[in-house]
């Protein structure tokens, strides 16, 4: 159990490291205006809806929020100009996704601290009888030697 | 050691489980108005008695912007006295206007017979590109602009007596007695 700790815990780190590498150099947006628009629509949150974005939704502010994203993309706006058009109204609330990066990196560090307590907590525990070193001791030899003789006579 | 462990349920579970509580009695989507201390977005628009009013007419005087609805029951019906009172109490000092939040024009007209209508304009936001450029995300949202036309306080939900009280005196200085 004790040996696998290690290997256990760079597998974890691994894993992790590589789906951090996926998420952040995850490819940008599509390159037509359309692709680019719908991309943005699906990013923003509906103002009047339980956690839709403005792509799926159908109430007159989402049409209204599309069409303004139409408007700006057509008109040469950035993806980034674009959402701080929204972000200057609503705030980052806005935005179904938080715009820092290294916001999505609290998770994966949440999981790597529990997993290095829990690896730290296993290495300190004292272990069990049953996962003591099997190998007895030249007392223990001659006690069961003894008791062995004792037996037979 | 040992005694950290048994420290451990106070100082982080206690907290942790605390806060995830509080959510439940908050409404996600009341979170702070960006446009809090800076200048109320522009319009021009038609109003309910077919007038075009923009916000350039009311440059220079302290105005609310209260966006509603006929089917905002009750919050809207509970708050519709509260401006009322301010628009009969200060008059000229204090333009109140409504705004209709994704509304039919005949709704809002038979939800004024009803619950009285105060005689301040509501404007007509046909593609709610105006509660857009508020950010608002549902009636009621009141937004408290100053003489100089800077946002000074965005309420979410219904106005009471008592919060008028309270936030009227930001924009007005003559209500804070």
């Amino acid at each position: 159990m004790r040996r696998w700790l290690p290997v256990v815990a760079l597998g974890l780190v691994i894993a992790v490291a590589g789906i951090v590498v996926t998420v952040v150099t995850a490819p940008g947006a599509a390159p037509t205006h359309a692709e680019r628009a719908a991309a943005l629509a699906a990013e923003l949150r509906c103002p009047d809806c339980q956690g839709l974005s403005v792509a799926d939704s159908p109430t007159a502010s989402a049409r209204e929020i599309r069409r303004q994203i139409d408007e700006l993309v057509a008109g040469g706006a950035t993806d980034d100009e674009v959402r701080a058009h929204f972000v200057a109204r609503y705030g980052e609330w806005i935005r179904l996704a938080p715009s820092s990066t290294a916001l999505w990196l609290i998770p994966f560090g949440v999981v790597l601290a529990g997993g290095a307590l829990l690896v730290a907590w296993l290495l300190r525990r004292p272990r069990s009888s049953a996962m003591q070193d099997a190998t007895p001791t030249e007392a223990q030899r001659r006690a069961v030697r003894d008791e062995a003789e004792a037996l037979d006579a | 050691m040992r005694a950290l462990r048994w420290l451990l349920v106070p100082l982080l579970v206690v907290p942790v489980t605390w806060l995830l509580f509080q959510g439940f009695g908050r409404d996600p989507r009341e979170v702070a108005s960006p446009l809090l201390d800076r200048e109320a977005p522009p319009w021009t628009l038609t109003t309910l008695d077919g007038e075009t009013l923009s916000s350039d007419d009311l440059a220079g005087r302290p105005y609310l912007v209260n966006f509603w609805a006929s089917w905002c029951i009750p919050a809207c019906v509970d708050e519709h006295p509260v401006l009322a009172a301010a628009h009969d109490r200060y008059g000229d000092e204090l333009i109140v206007v409504g705004v209709l939040y994704q509304d039919d024009t005949d709704d809002a007209r038979a939800f004024l017979a009803r619950y009285g209508d105060a005689g301040y304009p509501h404007l007509v936001d046909p593609d709610g590109r105006l509660a857009i450029d508020f950010g608002v995300t549902g009636p009621p949202e009141t937004f408290f602009v100053d003489a100089d036309g800077l946002v000074r306080y965005r309420q979410f939900g219904p106005l009471t007596d008592e919060l008028m009280a309270d936030r009227l005196p930001l924009i007005l200085p003559v209500a804070a007695r």
